[in-house]
């Protein structure tokens, strides 16, 4: 509870703060030009985020104080990624005004709207001469997509069942000790690219031969994994029925924050390093989609990336941000070329191109 | 009449067994409403009400709970006349095609619900009628008619054909005969499907995810999008607040009609 | 007072009688009923033509470089179904579970229903009913961590196993739980349906077949069952293409590893945006749902659907 009204506290600290520097930030002009012929705001945009902590940093850092900036209202659809997709899609195919003026996704996910071409353009927005090489999505034209942070599919481990110490290697899954005991996501994302390198394999190989990838998430099923999303992993740290899992490192952070007795390391096999971002899908009125620009510009400001990430615990695409306590120098944390040796980054358009034949291999293995 | 023992307590038995499989994750919810600290558990961590102060507080929760109530009541008013008349229609008359016309009308259980939701999204979304309330109504509706065409003809099995003759005989037009004969038979089954209706629509999520959006968003697409990293009490909250209003409407309904309607037919 | 409005009432009726009559002769009666199925027909019209359109990305490819279907018919999604051996098994899955669960629903439902019609008592009446409709109220993601609590390693069923000295066992992320999960979910229903079909049943005829000498069990038997069939035929239907068709509990009580058809069409269409395979895969699992409703029909008639016409 103390901890509860702590969080909130600072929240709105961070949020005076953010609107503060917006507030800063038109007076220093980069509005200027536009506000002569600044379109009609819109009484609310709409951006999808998920759930839980996930939303409340993304409003703290962002949502808020831009409201606080334009007077637009800003409403939170939770809905999953994964699950507006076909809605957004839908939408644009059959030429209506899409659910949502911008989508927070997965790099990988919106890569393929991107494709598809329902993305709008967002090579203009004046932030992007301040941004990071981590902020432009790779091997598309422009920017159908902003990246906005990385994160790290981290092996998280309940600490008192490794009292020599943190695990170093993934063969620690294969140990019996924790058959029945071990959790990776359902559809195996973020353990593919590991997994090959835990099997022999060069991640050079990756997609033409995964065979080692394979083998060893054969070996895994013999262990008898739990398969599941982010609720289940801090459910299944909780009531003490697995001991170790592959899962993104915000969400063991905020089981952590909730008394969950958990830690994290990236294994000397390396760690899947992927990026999410804000992008806009096309059918939007012309007044909705500048406003909708603008919110994605002023996340890529550092006060409001600053405030956002903070919550999330993740590393932002501009340069000069604090690390949240305790994370300076954490794995899970890389800023430095040095951090990001161990981990394990694979082109987007690779990964679009063969997810799903990923996904039904991990699937076909774990089925059976 | 006296029951062999051996009778009842093979019945009693395998009763208990499922009255207690049926309450028992109701009983823990309820308790882990009831904790003090962040995350559902029982029993809970220290006791406290903070989690229903914490609901009491939402509008949002509040709006999107009046917007499945709304959900709910279109989809009933929509299920009372379609669903009792097919299920009279069904059971009185010989229809040709019969097999072929049942196992249309069970469509909407033979197909699953995501897939009902897609067809539909697509369909309204043609017909630019998302973004509102009533469609939600009308697909709830569709995607559970069966059950309130089956309350409906399982109740008229206590309709005498006879009867209806004789009301005809006795020279009763055929309205007359519709409402004082055959609609009193049938009220039982009609009263329970709809009850049936109101509930599931109530606690629709799958269908109602892929129809509503930001701003027409449904209490129980509210709660399966806000879990997320952790899955906290209010959402036990919740259900305990939802489980006080069903007593509340099951109590009233037992004063105003009685709750043998559902088993008795007069 | 009362009486004016006695002749009001009457008046409605009449004009009510001549209007039906003008608009509807006597001679289109045989089209009655057919007028009377048209709403409902209607209504699951809107789901036909979903399906129409969900039959049209079936036959379309997905282009993985633009992420658009193609725009040339295909068989590829079928074959592709029909030649992973994953498919075949999910689908084996998904049949067998939902055969054993309408088995249990209707065994376990029928003593419920049973001692629910027959009590002469009103309070256990509506006690009875009262419990069956209180589990509706909490959703299934809820009610599954329920179950976590009360199942998992550290739940209230391993440590009273752990008082007698048994060490925990995994009694979550199974097919049998998934089973369970779904007989919970489902016996309510199955009793809704049941209850009606059994109150059509006479006592009088139980107590005959007593006093003629037969013990409770083969009147039973011989006497409830068989008039009961109707009411079981329609529970059975529900339940089962309820539970073959279910996604949430195989998802969450599974542990991911016990995937239902349902499960596998989610992945489709939302994980791995193939709307295609997603839509192909609805369309089987509605032939081979529609198939098994046609074949219970045949062979055990069409229930309570029929229950008004059976006893005339």
């Amino acid at each position: 509870m103390t901890n509860k009204t702590s969080i909130l506290a600072l929240s709105r600290r961070r949020f005076l703060g953010g609107a503060a520097a917006l507030g800063g930030l038109v007076a220093t002009g980069w509005t200027g030009k536009a506000f002569a012929q600044e379109p009609e705001k819109p009484a609310e945009i709409i951006v999808r985020a998920w759930g839980g902590s996930w939303v409340a940093s993304l409003q703290a850092g962002v949502s808020d104080p831009f409201t606080a900036a334009t007077g637009i209202a800003v409403r939170h659809d939770l809905t999953e990624d994964n699950e507006i997709q076909p809605k957004v899609w839908a939408a644009v195919a059959q030429g209506r005004v899409p659910p949502i003026h911008i989508n927070w996704d997965t790099t990988t996910n919106a890569t393929k709207s991107a494709l598809r071409g329902i993305t709008e353009d967002l090579s203009d927005l004046p932030n992007l001469a301040n941004v990071t090489e981590l902020a432009k999505p790779v091997g598309l034209e422009g920017y159908p997509i902003v990246n906005t942070y990385g994160y790290v599919y981290v092996l998280a481990y309940r600490p008192s069942a490794f009292p020599d110490g943190p695990p170093t290697s993934l063969q620690v899954l294969l140990d019996p000790k924790f058959k029945g005991r071990i959790a990776l996501y359902n559809d195996g994302i973020g353990f593919h690219f590991p997994a090959q390198v835990a099997g022999g394999g060069k991640l050079e190989d990756i997609p033409g031969n995964m065979e080692p990838a394979w083998e060893f998430i054969r070996k895994v099923k013999e262990q008898q994994p739990l398969l599941g999303e982010d609720p289940d992993f801090t459910n299944w740290f909780q009531n003490g029925e697995i001991d170790l899992a592959v899962t993104i490192s915000t969400n063991a952070r905020e089981a952590m924050k909730n008394g969950i007795d958990l830690a994290w390391t990236v294994p000397e096999e390396g760690s899947k390093f992927e990026t999410d971002g804000l992008w806009i899908p096309k059918g939007l009125p012309e007044n909705e989609l500048y406003w909708a620009k603008q919110y994605i510009n002023f996340a890529l400001t550092k006060e409001a990336q600053q405030v956002w990430l903070d919550g999330l615990g993740l590393p932002g695409v501009v340069p000069g941000l604090t690390p949240p306590e305790g994370l300076a120098g954490d794995p899970s944390y890389p800023t430095e070329p040095e951090d990001f040796k161990h981990l394990i980054r694979v082109p987007t358009a690779i990964q679009v191109e063969h997810e799903s034949e990923w996904f039904s291999a991990f699937k076909s293995i774990m089925q059976g | 009449m006296t029951q062999p023992l051996s009778k009842s307590i093979v019945i009693w038995a395998m009763v208990i067994v499922v009255l207690i499989v049926l309450s028992a994750p109701t009983i823990v919810v309820l308790g882990a409403s009831l904790t003090s600290g962040n995350i559902i558990t029982f029993p809970p961590d220290g006791l406290s009400l903070q989690w229903y102060a914490k609901i009491a507080m939402a509008a949002d929760l509040r709006n999107a709970f009046l917007r499945s109530l709304a959900v709910a009541s279109i989809c009933t008013l929509i299920a009372i006349p379609v669903g009792t008349l097919a299920g009279i229609a069904l059971s009185k008359y010989a229809v040709r095609f019969e097999h072929a016309l049942q196992i249309y009308l069970l469509l909407p259980f033979t197909i699953p619900l995501i897939g009902s939701g897609i067809g539909l999204m697509l369909l309204f979304g043609e017909w630019g009628l998302l973004g509102q309330i009533w469609p939600i109504g009308v697909a709830c509706c569709v995607i559970n008619l069966p059950f309130m065409i089956w309350a409906v003809t399982a109740s008229a099995s206590s309709l005498d054909p006879d009867l209806e003759l004789a009301a005809a005989n006795c020279g009763a037009p055929p309205v007359a005969t519709f409402f004082h004969v055959t609609l009193p038979a049938v009220l039982p089954g009609v009263i329970s499907g709809s009850l049936l209706m109101f509930i599931l629509a109530l606690n629709e999520f799958l269908v109602s995810l892929l129809l509503t959006d930001a701003r027409t968003v449904t209490l129980p697409v509210q709660i399966y999008n806000s879990i997320r990293s952790i899955i906290t009490p209010d959402l036990a909250a919740i259900s305990v607040v939802f489980i006080v209003c069903a007593a509340l409407v099951i109590a009233l309904l037992d004063r105003l009609v009685g709750l043998d309607i559902f088993l008795k037919s007069k | 007072m009362p009486k004016s409005a006695y002749l009001l009432r009457w008046r409605v009726m009449d004009g009510l009688e001549a209007l039906v009559a003008a608009i509807w002769p006597r001679h289109f009666h045989r089209a009655l009923p057919y007028v009377m199925l048209l709403p409902a027909v209607l209504l699951v019209l809107l789901l036909v033509i979903g399906m129409i359109q969900i039959g049209d990305s079936s036959a379309r490819t997905l282009d993985r470089s633009t992420f658009l279907p193609s725009d040339f018919y295909t068989a590829g999604n079928y074959q592709r179904i029909f030649t992973d051996g994953l498919y075949w098994s999910i689908l084996w899955r998904s049949l067998l579970g939902s055969v054993i669960v309408t088995a249990l629903c209707l065994v376990f439902a029928f003593p419920y229903s049973y001692l629910m019609v027959r009590t002469p008592s009103a309070l256990l009446r509506k006690f009875l009913l009262i419990a069956l409709f209180l589990p509706f109220f909490i959703g299934q993601v809820v009610r599954a961590y329920g179950w976590l609590i009360i199942l998992g390693n550290q739940g209230v069923v391993n440590e009273m196993l752990g008082l007698i000295g048994v060490a925990p066992i995994r009694l979550l992320y199974n097919y049998p739980a998934v089973l369970f999960g779904l007989v919970q979910y489902m016996i309510p229903f199955a009793v809704l349906m049941l209850a009606p079909a059994l109150t059509a049943i006479p006592e009088e005829m139980e107590s005959a077949a007593n006093s003629l000498g037969a013990n409770w069990w083969r009147t039973f038997i011989h006497v409830v069952l068989p008039m009961a069939r109707p009411g079981l035929v329609g529970a059975g239907l529900v339940v089962l293409t309820l539970s073959l068709t279910d996604f949430a509990m195989p998802a969450i009580l599974g542990g991911g590893s016990q995937d239902f058809i349902a499960n596998a069409i989610y992945d489709q269409f939302f994980r791995t945006s193939d709307q295609g395979m997603g839509a192909a895969l609805t369309l089987i699992l509605v032939g081979v749902g529609s198939l098994l409703v046609g074949v219970v029909f045949t062979l055990f008639g069409a229930g309570t659907l029929a229950m008004g016409r059976d006893r005339k």
